[in-house]
């Protein structure tokens, strides 16, 4: 009789834990396209800019970082790396941050996520030689998982703040940049080469010229095709946070290819 | 008592099933398959920009080819609609038809510069949703380092599916410009908005045909 009431009783428990994250989930959720809603009512992103001039004035210090040092830099080194390495490298990083994804999946209470971030992790490490290369999207068709500090922040309640262009970083939201600094806190205390701030700088730094050199042109491309860049990039910013895990599949090879 | 309950459990299931098939398959003989007529569209589209006869002809030309293949799947007009929102009813007849014919300019404008930079990416068709009268087709740009997401947003026109916007990345190229435009409308108002779509395009004009 107890053992039943205890069963009924977690069981219940269970349920409406998961009822209380998905209503939490629901309102961070994304906006369904096929929805006219959500074109018709809201033009701007409903995010509040109060410090435009300030992000104004640090999103035209990006620029210039970006087109003088950043763009340049990033050219020349995909120049010398041919851009399969460079996919590795890119891996190599992203499966560093797995463990930290798993952990913020299992704060969101995205069980199964956390363990495909967790199953990810163990066979690009050891299968894809220390995440070189990502075979577990390839050959196990584990899909990347999405999970920050910052979507952690969102479904406990904690709201955006502002919008907040970060110097040298883009574009943020005050919850969101607590999150980045947080996330970069965690995974850096397992990185293997955490004993000095130079070393750790020049690693962010390869990592950010990495990934410019595999992104060149989207920038300047963005930018002449828009009428306001900054409104450009802060409409952006959003939208792709604000993207369902429906539009997050990445590839697997067993797509048809017409 | 296990036995029962795996009973129940199955009968349920058999009748989710039978329901999602009964389902399917009206929705599936009500409206042709988007997907069915994006596949053949977007091999025409890649096709003629591998054509490497296309590259030997003045860029406006090259540009003009690839938008009147575009059109026989993207609705221009409804494109325009959509990203001027509620302005869109404030405009006559004339100012309508003005607005669609240079937001499409700019539209095309973006696909020249892509004719020169493409390299072989392929299309590869992920899912699609339908919705009553409208549709999403999920794709992906495959390329040698990366592959990129790609949505058509469709809508049905008589037997054809219509794109009206298109998702890069979780970015709608449609919301993205309306929030710039809203702006624009907003301080400068339509003419406003009309000067600064003819200085871009002459701006892009420039850029891009001297290259």
């Amino acid at each position: 009789m107890n053992r039943k009431f205890f069963h009924h009783f977690s069981l219940g428990l269970v349920l409406s834990l998961t009822l209380v994250v998905l209503a939490v989930c629901d309102v961070a959720g994304a906006e369904d396209f096929l929805n006219d809603e959500s074109y018709e009512d809201q033009a701007t992103s409903g995010v509040s800019d109060p410090i435009e001039p300030f992000n104004r004035a640090v999103f035209t210090f990006n620029d210039k970082a970006f087109i003088w040092v950043l763009n340049p830099v990033a050219t020349g080194y995909s120049k010398v790396l041919p851009s399969d390495i460079r996919g590795c490298i890119g891996n190599f990083f992203y499966n560093l941050g797995e463990p930290v994804r798993s952990v913020n999946c299992l704060l969101q209470g995205r069980f199964q996520d956390s363990g495909r971030a967790i199953s990810r992790f163990i066979i690009n490490t050891i299968g894809g030689v220390f995440g070189l290369a990502d075979a577990a999207s390839e050959t196990f068709e584990i899909a990347r998982v999405r999970a920050t500090f910052g979507q952690t922040f969102s479904v406990w309640g904690i709201g955006d703040g502002f919008y907040l262009v970060v110097p040298l970083l883009g574009s943020s939201t005050l919850r969101d940049f607590s999150g980045d600094v947080v996330e970069t806190l965690a995974t850096t205390s397992y990185y293997p080469w955490n004993d000095d701030i130079v070393t750790s700088a020049t690693v962010f730094g390869i990592q950010d010229v990495n990934y410019i050199s595999l992104h060149l042109g989207v920038y300047e491309d963005i930018k002449t095709m828009s009428f306001d860049p900054y409104v450009a990039f802060r409409n952006a910013y959003f939208q792709s946070r604000n993207k369902s895990s429906d539009q997050m599949i990445i590839s697997s090879p067993t797509l048809d290819i017409n | 008592m296990l036995q029962n309950k795996y009973t129940v459990f199955l009968s349920f299931l058999l009748c989710c099933l039978l329901m999602g098939l009964v389902f399917s398959q009206s929705a599936v003989s009500a409206s042709p398959d988007p997907t069915d007529q994006f596949r053949p569209f977007l091999k025409k589209v890649i096709d003629t920009l591998a054509d490497p006869e296309l590259k030997t002809i003045p860029k406006k030309e090259q540009g003009q080819r690839i938008i009147t293949i575009v059109r026989e799947h993207f609705d221009f007009r409804e494109m325009s609609k959509r990203v001027l929102g509620m302005q869109w009813r404030n405009l006559n007849n004339k100012e309508q038809k003005e607005f669609e014919d240079l937001f499409t300019q700019l539209l095309q404008y973006a696909y020249i510069g892509k004719i020169d930079e493409y390299a072989g990416q392929q299309v590869a068709f992920v899912k699609q949703r339908i919705k009553g009268e409208r549709a999403e087709v999920q794709t992906l740009l495959v390329d040698k380092e990366k592959s990129v997401p790609v949505s058509y947003i469709m809508l049905l026109r008589g037997d054809q599916w219509m794109a009206y916007d298109v998702i890069v990345e979780g970015v709608s190229l449609i919301r993205n410009y309306m929030e710039q435009f809203s702006e624009i409308l907003r301080k400068d108002g339509y003419s406003g908005l009309v000067q600064q779509l003819k200085d871009k395009i002459s701006q892009i004009e420039k850029e891009k045909m001297n290259a």
